[in-house]
């Protein structure tokens, strides 16, 4: 017999997967206990999870619909809001306007999924993305072409496993934390942990080898280690093949991390979403998994190649279709056998058009559907995304919390939150599991997959869902990765793995890689940004009392930014914490205090992904520069 | 058994601005049974709440020979603080406490007595220096030592020139950056004790002020031969509960909140972690 | 040792016992939750309470203290702020609390009795009834005989039942416990000698089971009180933590908080909520200055507040109740057993 007080679910921060017991005490969201049972979590979660409570029940909820008027946001009927919406979106069309959607790591496979029905559906528009989707899919996708269909492969829980770990870590530890407890957990069990990072992190400290890398740098190691790899194989394999040219001067810990690799049984490849940044993320993944090919692991049981998304459901987001260039399911826009299953289900052709991405878009369209999220905050270029959106002529924000873009929308849709709503999320390596409600959505709030098929429907989109499983059960049709999972099933036990189908496509051949910019190498530093995601702007961190407090104190004593370098560093320019300092890159140049962080390698400057604006002038939109670093006068 | 969190509700009776990003409020609590019952020693703080915003705490800036009324000089720090900052005259508050220790006045009887400030360190000295003063014949020499970064950020401007025109007080004021128009001591504090005579044998010195000033004064009375003992001073932790309940404020197995905030030196150095 | 004076109850009224607890009270017991986790929840019916069991990793200390844990009522009224503190008297039983739990709920109870008496923990522990299920088969993970809490409970419950085949045996550990047995009258009969033997033998064994001593706070604590153990290696040490805070909050000793004000209709309720040491931000000044910046200086304040001398003498035990949940928790190596090792050696190997 099942008792409750609480209920699983899945932990709504990061894709790891981890399940969690929300517990609910006088009808709000009032603690969270472990599962120990839970195959990904067992009994651990991290802080985050820890306070998964907490944002639902402290934090600024939407309680009531609202349509802008003349005097501001107003309260109204859902019928009068719902009707707003669509009319507001109609008649931008009307204008001959573009208009977009935007779905969200932040909302579920079904609200997801819905969303991107919407677009292609109904409002017949390819302009429809995530925000963070290019900090994963690229990546995914290079992974997925270097190995004809056959990676991403592996989980969190065979980390553990492993005899070789090779993490191009961004800071795991902070990030992902049930994927940093896998490689520690590894590493305690005796396993090798390279660490490819320009931080030294605190996995790095953990490391057999540590390789120092330059932002951008990602892809020359992984040239190296391939080349480690096929020397390695070639060696063994005593044919009389000539073995390839050594790469011309590989370093010594990457030639020997590429013959642990080449070794081991069982081996993972663990890439943190940082590691793209300064890559194409396409080459990488092509590269990554061409690596994993030379040395044996890719398809072998226990070996893990996994690229990590960013945010919580950001692999479900695009897989349920959410991207200006992809179908749900992943398929291209040009599938026609996707394009047919989807007409059937819709009983509507999707329109197949390509559509521009999440930042493009902004400064494009004139209406805009945003679901569960605030587009400037993830974006890189935040003031232009905020000032854009504010030209639209049509917001229309579906949200669960207060957030700068619900204060400039024209119809606000309020939604249930992670902790109030039914449907599934897909972890970084492939599970499908179950959201559960653990309390009934304040005041009118409704569900996001609801409002989205009330939407639907108004845009003559047949949408007759009674229930999220209903969803579901549409996706699971027209997705062949996600067939035969049922909301039933998904109940009674922790979720399912999904694997994309392998298309058994030829695998390409090794890329060329590039070499990276390199720095100048005559006093001058390397400038990027922190991150590709800042946790202290998602609202579910923002507005937790304990999960907020490290970023409110920096923000609130940096208001206007900061940079970080190592001591060296900081010595060898004569400054301490607070002063500040002069960048200059060919693009501009911006002056901001300086912060030092031990796990910084001499050379580099990072600037938080949150004050990224003040840093601009300095990138001019690369994601790696080079600049000079002086103390200004005076 | 009442409440360890439940606060008396008091209404500000008038806000006065110190420095630019200080106010003091002088305040009652609403409830006069309440107000009359609430006794306290200087050096003690109360926990104060915004409601909305929650509670921290401040030292009573006040001295409790003048029970009229409560005062605390607050320096705009952060959430809970700036929405203070925020109040006016008729506004409530909530106020638990007194919490803490609180200086010990009858054992400074007889003394020679030396107050150092800094900054926003001045106000819980302040109802300490009003208590001593309001019955000036128990103790010998009184020295207002107080230092602040600008002449801007000196509180309680009018009672240092009020207490320096007392003939029984000797105020010596400094700044670490002068200004136009600032005609007084430019240096960080320890300059002042080359202005005074010292009697370290017979004084008891009370030291409040940022973390490095403290660090650095204690230094300079103990190379000027006051014993460890003598040495009185306040120390800052983050606190949630001010009752010794929460354990943010713990240094090793004490309480600023409840062992503290006021500790001699010789306590200091035994705080270990 | 003194005969202890125990009653029996015949394991086929079980149910009709606890219904007759039920009646009176909310009974809160280890059930299956999702997927076989076994938690500590409300019942609703006998037949849900677990009698063999791992020990849920989410320990009961959260009915006593919960996370979010509403302590004033904020209202403005019509003359101005009404406060009002909320108390919670509902009448509890913990049914079938493991001895090292029932050791974490006494050292909760007097920590918080202690210097100035927290009324809102202790009005909720006055209405609960403490009943604890002995350990005659210890769990993998535990140690609690290292710090004297278990296997068999011997302070701290209201009831202490032990199962002897086809009985019940309970001891009464307590006024309280005594008055229950006599309200629920009709289902117990004295027991024998001989099922008192069969309890000690139980105990007996158990304690065999137990016997090698696999955490050790005498020398650990030698060196903790004294601060006898290197930076570095609490530095090495830290490097495996991940700073969750999990340790601290399925710790049935832990009790850190934060004070703060939730919305609740046109007021506000001020809550404590757990917090952690082990959280970068717990000791984070406005100014930020941050007196535990590293994660070092905080692994270091967790150990010395669970195993000092200082601390021992202050709550006379160590803060530590063996019940193995860290280990089960940690999302790093550092859990307590492994620390104490590290401590006493003065390695650290991950
Ligand atoms: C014993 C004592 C006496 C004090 N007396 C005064 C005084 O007379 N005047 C004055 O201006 N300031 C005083 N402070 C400092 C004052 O408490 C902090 O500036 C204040 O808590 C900042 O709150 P905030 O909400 O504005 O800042 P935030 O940074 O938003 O802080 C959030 C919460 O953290 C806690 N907190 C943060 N910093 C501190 C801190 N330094 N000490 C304790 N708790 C903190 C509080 O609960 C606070 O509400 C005193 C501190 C202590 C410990
Ligand atoms: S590791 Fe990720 S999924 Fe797991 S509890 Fe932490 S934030 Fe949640
Ligand atoms: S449970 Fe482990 S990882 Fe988490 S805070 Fe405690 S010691 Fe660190
Ligand atoms: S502030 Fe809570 S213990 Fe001191």
């Amino acid at each position: 017999m099942t008792v409750v007080d609480a209920v699983l679910t899945a932990c709504p921060f990061c894709p790891c997967g981890c399940g969690l017991y929300l517990q609910c005490d006088d009808g709000k969201p009032s603690g969270v206990a472990p599962s120990r049972h839970h195959p990904i979590s067992q009994s651990r979660l991290c802080a985050r999870g820890w306070g998964a409570h907490e944002a639902p029940a402290w934090g600024e909820r939407l309680t009531e619909p609202l349509v802008r008027r003349a005097g501001g946001l107003t309260p109204v009927s859902w019928g009068e809001a719902l009707d707003a919406a669509v009319s507001g979106l109609n008649d931008v069309r009307a204008t001959g306007k573009a208009v977009g959607v935007l779905g969200s790591a932040r909302a579920t496979n079904e609200e997801n999924y819905l969303a991107a029905r919407l677009a292609r559906g109904g409002l017949g528009t390819g302009d429809l993305d995530s925000c963070l989707r290019g900090t994963y899919l690229p990546l995914a996708r290079g992974i997925s072409r270097g190995s004809g269909g056959r990676a991403p492969q592996g989980s969190l829980v065979e980390i553990e496993e492993s005899e070789v770990v090779i993490l191009f870590d961004g800071d795991l530890a902070r990030s992902h934390p049930r994927a940093a407890f896998a490689v520690m957990q590894a590493v305690a069990r005796g396993a090798r942990l390279v660490t490819v990072s320009c931080l030294r992190t605190q996995l790095a400290r953990l490391a057999a080898t540590h390789v120092r890398v330059a932002p951008g740098g990602q892809q020359e190691v992984v040239a190296g280690l391939i080349a480690s790899v096929v020397e390695a194989v070639a060696a063994e394999s005593m044919t009389e093949r000539r073995a390839p040219e050594p790469a011309a001067e590989m370093a010594e810990d990457v030639k020997e991390a590429g013959r642990w690799y080449a070794q081991a049984e069982r081996a993972s490849l663990l890439v943190a979403p940082e590691a793209a940044v300064g890559n194409s993320g396409e080459a990488l993944g092509f590269a990554l998994a061409s690596l994993s090919q030379a040395a044996g692991h890719l398809g072998r049981a226990g070996s893990v190649v996994l690229p990590l998304p960013v945010r919580w459901n950001l692999r479900g987001a695009c897989e349920m279709g959410v991207g200006p260039d992809v179908l749900p399911g992943l398929r291209p826009l040009d599938d026609q056998a996707a394009l047919d299953r989807l007409a059937r289900a819709w009983g509507r052709p999707p329109a197949s058009p390509v559509g521009r991405d999440a930042a493009a878009m902004l400064g494009a369209v004139g209406g805009l559907l945003v679901v569960a999220e605030d587009p400037p905050s993830p974006l890189r270029h935040e003031r232009a995304a905020r000032e854009a959106m504010s030209q639209l002529d049509c917001l229309v924000v579906l949200d669960a919390f207060m957030t700068p873009t619900v204060r400039a929308a024209h119809v606000v849709l309020p939604i249930a939150s992670h902790a109030e709503c039914e449907g599934t999320c897909t972890s970084a390596d492939g599970r499908v599991q179950r959201v559960r409600p653990c309390a009934s959505p304040p005041g009118s709030a409704r569900p996001g997959w609801l409002v989205l098929a009330e939407l639907s429907a108004r845009l003559d989109l047949p949408s007759q869902f009674g229930s999220a499983g209903e969803v579901l059960a549409e996706i699971c049709h027209v997705i062949p990765a996600y067939q035969g999972l049922d909301h039933r099933a998904l109940d009674h036990g922790w979720g399912a793995v999904v694997a994309p189908k392998s298309d058994a496509r030829p695998v390409e051949s090794f890329p060329q890689v590039a070499g990276a910019q390199r720095a100048a190498g005559d006093g001058s530093y390397l400038l990027t940004l922190d991150g590709v995601f800042d946790w202290g702007s998602d609202p579910l961190v923002a507005l937790a009392p304990t999960l907020s407090r490290d970023f409110v104190s920096k923000r609130k004593l940096f208001a206007g930014g900061f940079l970080e370098m190592c001591s060296e560093d900081a010595e060898a320019l004569g400054v301490r914490p607070g002063w500040p300092l002069r960048v200059k890159s060919r693009h501009g140049e911006a002056t901001l205090p300086v912060m030092v962080r031990r796990e910084l390698e001499p050379g580099l400057l990072l600037v938080p992904f949150a004050f990224r604006e003040q840093a601009e002038g300095v990138l001019g939109g690369d994601d790696v520069v080079a600049v000079q670093a002086t103390r200004p006068a005076g | 058994m009442d409440s360890l969190f439940l606060p008396g509700v008091a209404r500000i009776l008038d806000v006065r601005d110190e420095t630019p990003d200080t106010k003091t409020f002088r305040v009652v609590l609403r409830d006069r049974a309440a107000h009359d019952g609430f006794e306290f020693q200087p050096g003690q703080f109360v926990e104060l709440s915004v409601f909305g915003c929650g509670e921290a705490p401040f030292c009573i800036a006040s001295s409790p020979t003048r029970p009229e009324y409560l005062e605390l000089t607050v320096r705009r720090a952060g959430q809970l603080t700036d929405a203070l900052h925020r109040l006016g005259a008729g506004d409530e508050i909530g106020l638990r406490g007194p919490c803490g220790n609180g200086f010990d006045v009858a054992a400074a009887a007889g003394k020679d007595l030396v107050f150092v400030g800094g900054g926003i360190g001045l106000p819980p000295l302040r109802g300490l220096i009003w208590n001593v003063l309001d019955q000036r014949e128990r103790f010998d020499r009184v020295t207002v030592l107080y230092g602040a970064r600008t002449p801007n950020d000196l509180v309680y401007k009018d009672e240092l020139k009020r207490w320096a025109e007392r003939s029984d007080v000797e105020v010596l004021v400094t700044v670490d950056r002068g200004e136009p128009g600032w005609d007084g001591i430019v240096g960080m504090v320890p300059v002042l004790f080359d202005r005074t005579e010292l009697h370290p044998r017979t004084s008891l010195a009370f030291v409040c002020g940022p973390p490095v000033m403290i660090t650095f004064v204690i230094q300079d009375l103990l190379m000027r031969g006051f014993a460890d003992h003598a040495i009185i001073s306040t120390l800052e932790r983050m606190m949630q509960c001010g009752v010794g309940k929460c354990n943010h404020c713990a240094i090793g197995h004490r309480y600023v909140c409840r062992d503290g905030p006021v500790f001699s030196y010789s306590q200091i150095k035994e705080l270990v972690e | 040792m003194e005969p202890v004076t125990a009653q029996v109850l015949a394991k086929d009224r079980v149910g009709e016992w606890i219904e007759r607890l039920m009646a009176e009270a909310e009974v809160i017991a280890p059930v299956l939750a999702h997927g076989g986790d076994e938690v500590f929840a409300p019942i609703r019916s006998p037949g849900e309470v677990l009698w063999e069991f791992t020990n849920p990793v989410h320990p009961p200390k959260r009915f006593l203290l919960p996370q979010t844990d509403p302590v004033v009522a904020i209202r403005r009224g019509d003359n101005g702020y009404e406060l009002e503190a909320i108390v919670d008297e509902r009448r509890r039983v913990l049914l079938n609390v493991r001895s090292c739990d029932v050791a974490g709920l006494a050292f909760l109870q007097h920590v918080h009795a202690a210097d100035l008496p927290d009324r809102s923990y202790l009005e909720r522990a006055a209405a609960t009834t403490i009943v604890c299920l002995s350990c005659p088969d210890p769990c993998p993970l535990g140690f609690c005989i290292c710090s004297g809490a278990g296997p068999f409970a011997r302070e701290g419950y209201d009831l202490q039942l032990s199962d002897i085949g086809d009985l019940l045996l309970a001891e009464i550990g307590s006024e309280r416990g005594g008055e229950l047995l006599a309200a629920t009258d009709g289902f117990f009969r004295p027991a024998t000698l001989a099922e008192m033997a069969q309890r000690q033998q139980l105990e007996e064994k158990a304690k065999q089971l137990l016997s090698e001593q696999t955490c050790h706070f005498a020398s650990a604590m030698r060196r903790v009180s004294t601060g006898r153990v290197a930076e570095d290696l609490w530095r090495k040490m830290s490097d495996w933590c991940l700073e969750c805070g999990a340790c601290n909050f399925v710790c049935p000793t832990c009790f850190c908080f934060s004070v703060k004000d939730r919305h609740n209709g046109d007021g506000w309720l001020r809550c404590r909520t757990w917090d952690s040491c082990q959280y970068p931000a717990f000791t984070l000044e406005a100014s930020g200055h941050n007196p535990r910046e590293e994660r070092r200086d905080r692994i270091k304040r967790r150990f010395f507040h669970k195993v000092s001398a200082q601390y021992y003498q202050r709550d006379g035990m160590v803060g530590c109740v063996g019940c193995g949940r860290c280990v089960e928790v940690c999302l790093g190596t550092t859990d307590m057993p492994a620390v104490v090792a590290a401590i006493r050696k003065g390695e650290w190997h991950g």
